[in-house]
C-alpha cells in the first residue's frame, strides 16, 4: 500500500515528486560537462572513449542516482536513528563503492580506494548526521568499506569482463538507492512540513563530484599497472 | 509533463548514449601475441613484461624436457609479480627483475598462467 503510495508521489508535491526532476537536473548537468569537454579537449586523446568512455559515463549515472537521495533526507532533517542509521549507511556504502569502483578501473586500486573512502566518507557523514552520531559513525564506516570495496573489485575483473560487471553493479546500486528512496518515504511521511531545496544545490554538487572525477579519471595519478 | 514520463524518457537517451560509448570501446585484451622463449643453451629464458594490463607477451613457448627460467621485468608491479602456473603446482614471487621461476616442464601440452590473484594470465605452450 504504501509503495503504491509512493508511485505515486513520485509525481506529487512532496520532496519525492522532486526526486526524479532532480536525477534529470544532475544527469544533465554531467552530460553537458562531459560533451563540452569532449569537444574542447578529449577528442585530441587518442582514443579517448575507449579509455575512459565507461567509466565517465558510469560516473556520471552514479551521481544522478545518488545526488536525488541527498536532497530527500536534507528536507526531512532529522530522522529516528534507525532509519537514520540507515540512511548513512547506504549513502555512504554507495558513494564509496561506485566512485571507487570507476576510477579504479581506470587508475589503479591505490587512487580509486583513496577515491571512494573520501567520497563515501564526507556523503556518509552529510546523510547520516540526520540522526546524530549513530549515522554518523555508520555513515563513516559505510565509506570506509564501500571505497575500498568498489575500488578492489574493480581491479580485480579488469581482465575479466570489466564492463559486464560495471553495469551489473550499476543496476544494483540503483535498486538500492530506489529502496533508500522509498524507506526515507515510508518512514517520513506523517511529516508535511519538510525543507525543499532548489535544484541548484543537485546541479552545483554534481559539477563539483564529476568535474573531480574527470579530473582523477583523465589526468590524475595512476598505479604503475596503469602507465 | 509527468516526472515517469521524464524518466522514461532520461532511461532511453541513458541507453542511447551508453550504447555508443559500449560500441566505441575498445577491448583491451583481445588480441594475442606469442613470444617464444630464448633458447640459451640449455636453459630456456623468458622475460615477461606487461601491456593492458596483463603479461606481456602473454602465450610462451618452451620446449618438453628443458629447463625453463621465467623472470618478470621492472614495469611488471603488484600481484602480477606473483607469478603462479597453477596446472603444473609452481609458484613463486619474484620480487625483483633478477629473480627467476625456474622449471623443467616434462609433460607436453598447454598449461595456464596467471599471478596469484587470477588478475593478469596467459598461456604456457609446452611443444
Amino acid at each position: 500500500m504504501a509503495f503504491k503510495e509512493f508511485m505515486k508521489e513520485l509525481n506529487g508535491a512532496r520532496i519525492e515528486g522532486e526526486l526524479i526532476k532532480t536525477l534529470f537536473y544532475s544527469l544533465l548537468t554531467s552530460f553537458a560537462f562531459l560533451a563540452i569537454l569532449y569537444f574542447l579537449k578529449f577528442r585530441y586523446i587518442t582514443d579517448f572513449i575507449g579509455k575512459y568512455g565507461v567509466s565517465l559515463f558510469f560516473s556520471a549515472l552514479s551521481y544522478a542516482l545518488v545526488v536525488p537521495a541527498i536532497k530527500q533526507v536534507k528536507a526531512y532533517k532529522e530522522m529516528p536513528c534507525m532509519s537514520g542509521m540507515m540512511v548513512g549507511m547506504t549513502t555512504g556504502m554507495i558513494f564509496g563503492f561506485l566512485p571507487g569502483f570507476f576510477v579504479a578501473s581506470t587508475n589503479g586500486m591505490f587512487v580509486g580506494s583513496v577515491f571512494g573512502m573520501v567520497l563515501g566518507i564526507i556523503f556518509g557523514i552529510y546523510n547520516g548526521k540526520c540522526c546524530g552520531i549513530m549515522g554518523t559513525m555508520e555513515g563513516i564506516m559505510a565509506g570506509f568499506m564501500g571505497g575500498l570495496m568498489g575500488a578492489m573489485t574493480a581491479f580485480m575483473l579488469l581482465n575479466d569482463n570489466l564492463k559486464a560487471i560495471s553495469v551489473i553493479v550499476f543496476i544494483i546500486s540503483a535498486f538500492i538507492v530506489f529502496g533508500l528512496n522509498y524507506m526515507i518515504y515510508k518512514e517520513m511521511k506523517e511529516v508535511t512540513n519538510h525543507k525543499k531545496q532548489d535544484n541548484l544545490f543537485s546541479i552545483v554538487i554534481t559539477f563539483i563530484l564529476i568535474a573531480i572525477t574527470t579530473w582523477f579519471i583523465v589526468f590524475g595519478p595512476r598505479s604503475a599497472l596503469f602507465q | 509533463m509527468k516526472n515517469t514520463t521524464i524518466l522514461l524518457f532520461l532511461g532511453v537517451i541513458v541507453l542511447v548514449i551508453g550504447g555508443f560509448v559500449f560500441a566505441s570501446s575498445t577491448k583491451p585484451n583481445g588480441n594475442t601475441i606469442t613470444g617464444n622463449a630464448v633458447n640459451n643453451g640449455e636453459i630456456q629464458r623468458i622475460t615477461l613484461s606487461t601491456k593492458n594490463y596483463n603479461y606481456y607477451p602473454d602465450t610462451i613457448k618452451v620446449k618438453a624436457g628443458q629447463p625453463v627460467s621465467i623472470s618478470l621485468d621492472e614495469k611488471v608491479s603488484g600481484c602480477l609479480r606473483s607469478f603462479t602456473l597453477r596446472d603444473l603446482g609452481i609458484s613463486k614471487y619474484l620480487k625483483t627483475a633478477q629473480d627467476t621461476l625456474d622449471f623443467t616442464p616434462t609433460q607436453k601440452g598447454t598449461f595456464k598462467f596467471s599471478c596469484s590473484m587470477g588478475m593478469g594470465y596467459g598461456t604456457l605452450i609446452v611443444e
